[in-house]
């Protein structure tokens, strides 16, 4: 199959916006008469507010509005759960707990106010970690639910994990940890509300999910006293997101209540320091894992606990386990699997989704344990793998169908370029290589009701093409590669395309930009929209030229017959002729696409996905031995996305997800005692910088998907999954000491080296 | 950010005179200190007296050593030949302070006078033996400047003083310096620890020097130290992030001044610099880890010193 846009490296479109300071974000965003807003947050991880006096506050000039709990009705929450009052009036279970707000004719003056805020607390006992937070004696956060493991059960078995015990040749276990870590937006995170004369709500925003907030702001003003009213989200340049605005959050009802006050815009832009503090990192896992193999080295059980830090209130985030499952059920083929995991309501900061949605966390105690059986059972790793590597067609135990699946050629590619046979375990003591592997859902993944997208698109006079699609651009070029899809489904350059993804007053409906979705579900969404475009196309072209419909194809905006391609004409005029005529039509298609994939079942079975991506990344470390610091020396991605759409932003998604793997594999991390964020800025959260960038060498293999858009998968957030485990396990053939706590620092490795040593010295 | 004047004086006495008669008055030269203090309500100056339009802060004079003025930026510094050939742990602060557009405002006046027991150029200057110039009401005196820092942030100055210059003495060509930094990134990073040395071998040693040049190449400086006895005529180590100042491990150097260096001495000196820091637990790294980290860097700083200084006599 030839193409003309597919397959193209076209720069993402917004680039030159971006690279000029023209793109305009939420902090650029000014409206007449706009006012700015400003939270109050606790200063006790746990306390019960005694009494909160706004007088000072109320009466410093140029401040419009002080609000608190009093102000939204008295039984609002918000959450996943239902478990997080916007403005907290009782009490308050975390340091990032909103007790108050105000909004004032500048910045200066809201922050000037919010400190005249006096709050009266009695501290209560604090607890900051999920084993404590499950004691008996321990302090209940949320005392009407009695406990603060939360009534999320999720439990998956799948076969006999004693049956596959039995069976098992070797078996290892071992318990893995993983930190908080934050996504680090470019751009903070912030809303601007606003009301019309009838109480209409329009939010600028930079949610990854404008049609659920949509519902969730409906929802607010149906308890403020508006009911039937409208919600209109407008998306400004989004900077970032990476699962951070998956989710409603207090800050944006706050706008709201403070604009329906005042009647005026109001704007509430997080600081560096807000955004550090008082938004939601990846949670943290305590995973106990054990898996076994047969003396041929295949895989007979697997079986997985864990334990999540949940924080204080209920996000989406607390879903993740149902991703983990995927990895632990399903990457290489294991026939008897059981998984059990409990979110815990701790005083500290609550958690959501980021990039990968929970699989990292899994992937690494999966992919490190797996080494771990390798060395046991005396198989090398690279075919401990290739032995247990998923194929194409298999159904897994948790009733994924695997359609496409490139693992063992992802698996290859990195064995090749790392020179594995030659490299493993001859690294001097100071060098090694390592490898791990992932599944991610690549068709969509069915966790609400609906997994689908609307697009519509018109076609204009002059051959133009407009498409309102429900997407979401955060940055990962879903504006660029749906343009590419429509371009090559009716013939016209990649130029002529224009993709509004940004308002949903003309866009359709869409569940959201996560689960690496967007080209996979938008894309089929636009190219079925522009297939019916198409089809009215050629029959008005066939009639012009008088010709069959189906002799007409449509190449760079000229319509011609294929069997005499001397017939021919301008697209923009055939559509002007079918316009400009008595009884005249314009060329208009809408489609809604919504992926055959199954929601999981109460035993969280069925197929999640329409399709399943795969890859491998491979590492090459040095590693100092008298201080501890790791150096990559060479880093291999090989990812198995059906189709690249676009290779150029296909790479960026590879490699950036890459980068954020290798910070959350050895230098980043939130670090929180009893409650209080130590490091909330980039001087001490140590997220990489250019300069520690290593150069990711991406492979990409394409397994042409049936079901996908021109065969595409979707790629957002597998570059990250693997990236932990195949630098601990390239750090183990260094140096034969296995971190199982991220990231890993070099305290850490210094450490295991001396206790190495210690030990060795004994015996 | 609370608000306040901003006075762009054209001369030291101009400067000065301001100092003095405003109330709440803070001189700002680079303002990467200044301002983030000020944003993160550290400080809260009135009046911000800007020390980048006095010409005479700019000076760089190349004769019986250097120096060079408070207010030349970190990439002007790095453009200068000199100290990257003779004051080598200077130019290793520079490439490792902050990150290019950091570089491009920060003075090395400000890095000293802010005073940060982190400060990049700090222990450079003290292996380097800088006196540090000062202009005050009573004119110009000069301070050693292992007697400039107090302690975090406080420096042997009145508020009102100006630091002028840093004036570096020209040493023997058998000399060498070195300064590491150990981060967790490669930019934009404060440092865990930080260690600068400097060795001055004896004139006699020449010879000795470039024989082993020839011989071996400086790749085998380690093993190969048992071999040439070369004799230390001067040695200075000093650490950073250890000890409320940046200071000059002197228990150390004394292991290797006036010794010849061997495995020994060289293994005593780093034991002894351990001991002399006074690490503490923080968010940034732990005791243990920033103690053994002394050890490794004075080893590293001053094999590296022992190898610029034999390559100067080649
Ligand atoms: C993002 C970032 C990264 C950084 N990274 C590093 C790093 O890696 N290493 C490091 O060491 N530092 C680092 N710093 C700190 C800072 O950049 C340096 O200390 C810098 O050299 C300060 O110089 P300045 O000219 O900006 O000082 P200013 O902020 O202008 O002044 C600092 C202090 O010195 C006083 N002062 C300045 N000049 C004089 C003078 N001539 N006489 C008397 N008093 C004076 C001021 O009153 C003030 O108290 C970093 C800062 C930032 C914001």
């Amino acid at each position: 199959m030839t193409f003309n846009a597919v397959g193209q490296k076209i720069p993402k479109k917004d680039a030159p916006l971006k690279v000029t300071g023209q793109a305009l974000y939420i902090d650029d965003l000014e409206l007449p008469g706009m006012l700015y807003g400003k939270i109050l947050f606790s200063k006790y991880p746990h306390a019960r507010i005694l009494n909160i006096d706004t007088s000072k506050a109320e009466r410093l000039p140029g401040v419009k509005a002080v609000v608190t709990a009093k102000d939204f009705p008295p039984n609002f929450r918000i959450g996943f759960m239902k478990d997080n009052p916007p403005l907290k009036g009782n009490k308050v279970l975390s340091t990032r707990d909103e007790i108050a707000a105000v909004c004032a004719i500048s910045p200066e003056i809201a922050e000037e106010a919010c400190e005249l805020i006096d709050v009266d607390y009695e501290v209560l006992p604090g607890v900051f970690d999920p084993i404590t937070a499950m004691r008996e004696d321990a302090p209940i956060l949320h005392e009407e639910l009695g406990s603060n493991v939360l009534k999320l059960p999720w439990k998956l078995v799948c076969g006999d994990v004693e049956k596959g015990k039995s069976e098992s040749k070797y078996i290892v276990e071992d318990t893995f940890t993983t930190q908080w870590v934050t996504h680090c937006c470019m751009a903070t995170s912030g809303c601007i509300a606003h009301f019309d004369i009838n109480n209409n709500l329009t939010l600028y925003s930079n949610t990854q999910i404008p049609s659920l907030a949509q519902n969730d702001f409906l929802e607010a003003l149906n308890a403020l006293g508006l009911k039937n009213r409208r919600v209109r989200i407008i998306q400004v340049t989004i900077g970032g997101a990476f699962g951070s605005k998956l989710d409603t959050y207090p800050y944006e009802y706050i706008a709201i209540l403070l604009a329906l006050k005042t009647r005026k815009p109001v704007k509430i832009v997080f600081s560096r320091d807000e955004e550090f503090f008082a938004t939601s990192p990846r949670q943290c896992t305590i995973t106990k894992i054990s898996q076994g193999c047969t003396k041929e080295g295949k895989l007979t059980f697997r079986e997985v606990e864990m334990i999540l830090d949940n924080g204080a209130y209920t996000s989406w985030g607390a879903t993740t386990p149902s991703v983990m499952m995927m990895p632990i059920s399903s990457l290489y083929r294991v026939p008897n699997v059981k998984y059990e995991a409990k979110c815990v309501y701790t005083n500290n900061t609550y958690c959501q989704a980021m990039r990968g949605y929970g699989n990292p966390q899994a992937t690494f105690a999966i992919e490190s344990s797996l080494d771990h059986l390798a060395e046991v059972s005396g198989i090398d790793p690279y075919d401990l793998r290739m032995i247990n590597a998923n194929q194409p067609g298999e159904i897994t135990p948790q009733g994924f169908k695997i359609t496409t699946c490139g693992l063992k050629e992802c698996l290859e590619e990195v064995a090749k370029r790392l020179n594995w046979r030659e490299k493993r375990g001859k690294g001097g003591g100071k060098r090694g290589v390592g490898m791990a592997s992932l599944i991610h859902v690549g068709g969509g993944a069915r966790v609400y009701k609906s997994d689908g997208c609307g697009t519509i698109i018109k076609m204009d006079d002059f051959g133009k093409v407009d498409v309102f699609t429900g997407a979401t651009d955060i940055g990962q070029g879903a504006d660029t590669v749906i343009a590419q899809i429509v371009a090559e489904e009716l013939g016209i350059p990649v130029e002529d395309v224009n993709v509004i993804h940004n308002d949903t007053d003309v866009c359709p409906w869409d569940v959201g930009v996560h689960a690496s979705r967007t080209t996979f579900v938008a894309g089929n969404s636009a190219l079925y929209a522009a297939r019916k475009i198409k089809a009215r196309l050629t029959e008005i072209v066939s009639k012009i030229l008088e010709i069959p419909q189906e002799d007409v194809e449509i190449r760079n905006g000229i319509a011609f017959s294929k069997s005499d391609p001397q017939k021919s004409i301008p697209v923009a005029r055939a559509i002007r002729r079918a316009h400009f005529t008595t009884g005249g039509s314009m060329l208009m298609a809408e489609h809604f696409y919504d992926p055959n994939n199954e929601n999981l079942g109460k035993d969280f079975k069925g197929n999640l996905s329409t399709a399943y991506t795969y890859g491998t990344h491979g590492v090459e470390v040095e590693v100092d031995t008298e201080t501890g610091k790791v150096k990559i020396l060479k880093y291999v991605a090989a990812h198995d996305i059906g189709r690249a759409i676009n290779p150029l932003l296909l790479e960026g998604q590879i490699e950036g997800g890459a980068l954020m793997g290798i910070g959350f594999a050895l230098s980043e991390r939130l670090i929180y005692q009893n409650g209080y964020l130590k490091n909330g800025n980039f001087l001490d959260y140590k997220i990489l910088t250019v300069r520690d960038a290593v150069p990711v060498e991406t492979v990409i293999i394409e397994t042409d998907e049936k079901e996908g858009p021109y065969g595409a998968k979707g790629i957002g957030e597998p570059g990250l999954v693997p990236s932990a485990p195949a630098i601990a396990n390239a750090i183990y053939d260094a140096i034969g000491v296995r971190i199982k706590d991220l990231p890993i620092t070099p305290e850490k490795i210094l450490k295991a080296l001396k206790e190495k040593a210690g030990t060795g010295n004994k015996a | 950010m609370k608000k306040f004047d901003y006075h762009i004086p054209k001369s030291l006495e101009e400067a000065l005179s301001l100092f003095k008669s405003l109330e709440n008055a803070k001189y700002i030269a680079g303002g990467t200190d200044v301002l983030v203090n000020i944003k993160r309500k550290k400080e809260s100056p009135s009046h911000l007296i800007s020390l980048r339009n006095i010409d005479s802060l700019k000076v760089v004079e190349k004769k019986d050593g250097l120096k060079i003025g408070s207010c030349l930026i970190h990439q002007e510094l790095l453009k200068i030949e000199e100290i990257r050939t003779y004051y080598s742990a200077l130019y290793d602060a520079l490439t490792k302070l902050g990150s290019k557009q950091i570089r491009n405002v920060a003075t090395i006046g400000g890095n000293i006078c802010n005073a940060a027991p982190s400060a990049d150029t700090a222990c450079p200057l003290l292996v380097l033996d800088a006196q540090v110039v000062i202009f005050g009401e009573k004119g110009t005196r000069m301070v050693p400047i292992d007697d400039f820092f107090e302690g975090p942030g406080t420096v042997a100055k009145e508020e009102s003083e100006i630091v002028t210059s840093f004036e570096l003495p020209s040493f023997p060509k058998y000399t060498g310096s070195a300064y590491i930094k150990h981060t967790r990134r490669e930019a934009m990073d404060l440092a865990m620890v930080s260690a600068a040395s400097r060795i001055t071998f004896a004139a006699e040693d020449q010879s000795l020097l470039r024989d082993f040049l020839s011989s071996k190449g400086v790749e085998e400086l380690d093993k190969e130290l048992k071999n040439y006895p070369l004799f230390v005529k001067e040695a200075r180590i000093a650490l950073g992030v250890v000890a409320p100042r940046p200071f000059r491990a002197k228990k150390a150097e004394s292991c290797l001044e006036g010794k010849f260096l061997n495995e020994e001495t060289l293994r005593e000196a780093c034991e002894k610099a351990a001991e002399e820091a006074q690490p503490r637990d923080t968010i940034r790294g732990e005791a243990w880890y920033r103690r053994e980290m002394v050890k490794v860097l004075t080893k590293r700083t001053i094999l590296l010193s022992v190898k610029r200084a034999i390559e100067m006599c080649s």
